[in-house]
């Protein structure tokens, strides 16, 4: 005990321990979805961790990069295939559980005051780890990944006056080619990774101050929380966590070891060669809907540029575009209708775009699109309708 | 039983979202695999019988040899390496072990006409028109004679694809050097250390069956290796593209369950805490 008592005269810790943990209060009327907040952070920390093993044996070399991961760590490192299974399955795992986790907290309006800089913060978080994913993407130097990079740096050529210079900055070559590899590498390991504990820390300061949003939408003083109508943090909820992380490891290790190659693109296992395109050229699932819009308008390319753009920016916007004075999706029922059809448009959006652009297909994505934008379009009036019916009504 | 409602939610949507990105992706991009043909059945000659080997022996010293090596025989090919390479831009095969890995029907449509067997229509070795069936099914007989049977998924794909392909993982080095490949082949062929997670193990047997069936104008040759040689091949592939499969089934059975009991610690301890709540 005096060591505690030592530590806490210089540095607080008993008052840090009680303003996080123990008498951080979450409301009890919430379900398992909450818990994708803490999945989130362990699938990061997974992914910190096998990062680590991997850059021990990695060689962000366009000569070297290839051989360094499927000879070196996936056959003569002892357990190099595990690490970079757990490392690429996590990649992958850690999309589903931020889509779940953001999905939540568009059902339960999550974003709405006085919770916008936790959702801001929380796109940006999103934001950040695509381009982790996609610049992490390149690092096994495989046809899937050449041709994926090649892709989406050349998107950049669209934007006005800078464009094709910004390209060529962005790609350090006329072409992706062993410049772009090392660049990609500095910032998948060290830029990127750093603004998103910097990102994760201030989200999580934010969720402190305002609490976690409930089920019901309803705002609960600590007080409140405190007799009745919360739980603390630590140990309660988190005795649940607990739980809920241990099933979650056991889905999560299940597929490391035995349905890893959802997230191992078979064609990457050619090395990159500039002189041959595959025949389909994709991103990982996690992009496939954004990327869907972006084909979606397939008559005109600078159209589908700025809608590919909108349709990942959009969602940010959120606490402004719906300003219903009812917090919780469970007693909207409107709102619900819409919800139900965005998630199945996401879904269908994001199968579409794996399939060849063609023929029906094509018109397929142009309407899938367009129903992605209505949900955002329609959030005003809907909102509008629910202002009115809560004034009349009371 | 609310919070099993949404658990069956999210999972019905992640089946969803895994059934369209992948089984249902693949089956459109890649269409159905052929199913391998290994009675040849588009040549038009019958199974050679009855040859004689020692007369075969005398054939393939005349007609075979300015070429072709048989080291199991101590024959030694008329021509040297570099000369050949400089001739054909590919290295003629050694045929020791040729009738073991060969179907004999498909090998002798091959010496009458290289070409059509292989539908590479400029494939090295220019016809053999002038051995009549008898003359063929004698040097059939001859190299089944010396071929040595048993032959390991390595050896065959040595013996089969090691002339063209690399397999650098396993310091195999193709015999043909690289510029006389692209010259003879338009490009350089692929290395095979990692193709067995590159392609369907099923798509790699009806590949080597046919490799029009998988890429239409590929100047690869068909082989004509019988179906065992082609399944051994297949699963060497696979085994050295994948050589940690049973460390990892095993290793997995036990991370599992060592979750499974962390699962259930965890439910008793969430048991424990949430009693007093309420």
């Amino acid at each position: 005990m005096k060591f505690i008592d030592w530590l806490d005269e210089r540095l607080a810790v008993r008052e840090l321990v009680k303003v996080m943990l123990t008498e951080y209060y979450v409301p009890k009327n919430i379900n398992f979805l909450w818990s994708f907040g803490v999945l989130v952070m362990l699938v990061f920390a997974i992914l910190v961790v096998s990062g680590i093993f991997l850059l021990m044996y990695y060689k962000p070399d366009a000569h070297l990069a290839f051989d360094s991961v499927n000879k070196t760590i996936m056959m003569d490192v002892e357990y190099g295939w595990l690490f970079r299974h757990t490392h690429a399955v996590a990649a992958s795992i850690m999309f589903l559980v931020l889509y779940i986790h953001m999905a939540r907290g568009i059902y339960y309006g999550s974003f709405k005051p006085p919770r916008e800089i936790v959702w801001i913060t929380g796109y940006i978080l999103f934001v950040l780890m695509s381009a982790t994913a996609f610049t992490g993407y390149l690092l096994p130097w495989g046809q899937m990944s050449y041709w994926a990079a090649q892709t989406i740096t050349t998107l950049f050529e669209k934007i006005p006056f800078i464009g094709p210079d910004l390209v060529v900055w962005i790609r350090g070559n006329y072409i992706v080619e062993d410049a772009t590899l090392t660049r990609f590498f500095a910032l998948h390991v060290v830029f990127l990774p750093l603004l998103l504990i910097v990102f994760t820390a201030i989200h999580l300061y934010a969720v402190r101050i305002v609490g976690s949003n409930n089920e019901d939408g309803e705002r609960y003083t600590k007080e409140e929380k405190k007799h009745g109508k919360g739980i603390p943090f630590w140990p309660v909820f988190m005795a649940k966590e607990f739980f809920v992380m241990s099933v979650f490891l056991i889905f999560f290790f299940y597929l490391v070891f035995y349905q890893y190659k959802f997230a191992m693109d078979p064609i990457n296992f050619q090395p990159a060669d500039y002189l041959q395109t595959p025949m389909h050229i994709y991103p990982e699932w996690y992009f496939l809907a954004f990327y869907e819009v972006l084909r979606g308008f397939f008559f005109s390319q600078n159209l589908g540029l700025i809608a590919f753009v909108l349709s990942m920016f959009i969602a940010a916007f959120l606490p402004w575009l719906d300003k219903s004075p009812i917090v919780s999706g469970k007693h909207r029922p409107i709102y619900k209708v819409l919800f139900w059809i965005f998630i199945a448009d996401f879904v269908f959006l994001t199968i579409l775009g794996k399939l060849p652009p063609t023929g029906l297909y094509a018109w397929l994505g142009f309407v899938g699109s367009l129903i992605y934008f209505a949900f955002f379009l329609a959030l005003p009036i809907v909102s509008k309708i629910e202002k009115k019916k809560v004034a009349g009504g009371r | 039983m609310k919070e099993l409602k949404i658990l069956a939610i999210l999972v019905v949507i992640v089946l969803i979202g895994y059934w369209g990105i992948e089984p249902y992706a693949h089956s459109v991009m890649h269409g159905e695999i052929k199913k391998p043909d290994y009675a040849y059945s588009d040549l038009k000659v019958s199974a050679p019988t009855g040859g004689d080997a020692t007369k075969g022996k005398e054939l393939f010293t005349a007609n075979c040899a300015s070429c072709h090596g048989l080291k199991n025989d101590g024959i030694n090919p008329g021509m040297d390496k570099n000369t050949a390479i400089t001739s054909f831009n590919v290295v003629p095969p050694d045929l020791s072990n040729i009738a073991a890995i060969v179907d004999h029907k498909f090998l002798a449509a091959f010496i009458k006409n290289p070409q059509e067997a292989t539908k590479n229509p400029k494939f090295a070795m220019p016809p053999m028109a002038q051995l009549s069936d008898e003359d063929v099914a004698n040097i059939i007989a001859y190299l089944s004679s010396v071929a040595k049977k048993d032959l390991t998924g390595k050896e065959i794909v040595v013996e089969a694809c090691g002339r063209c392909h690399s397999v650098k993982y396993q310091k195999i080095e193709a015999e043909t050097p690289k510029d006389n490949l692209k010259a003879y082949l338009g490009k350089i062929p692929p290395d095979l250390s990692v193709m067995g997670k590159a392609k369907e193990l099923e798509y790699l047997e009806s590949f080597i069956n046919n490799p029009q069936n998988g890429l239409p104008g590929t100047s690869m040759p068909r082989l004509g290796l019988t179906k065992e040689a082609t399944e051994k091949t297949v699963a060497y592939l696979d085994q050295i593209a994948d050589p940690h499969r049973d460390q990892r089934n095993r290793l997995g059975i036990w991370v599992l369950g060592y979750l499974l009991v962390m699962a259930g610690l965890t439910f008793a301890w969430k048991k424990k805490i949430w009693k007093n709540v309420h």
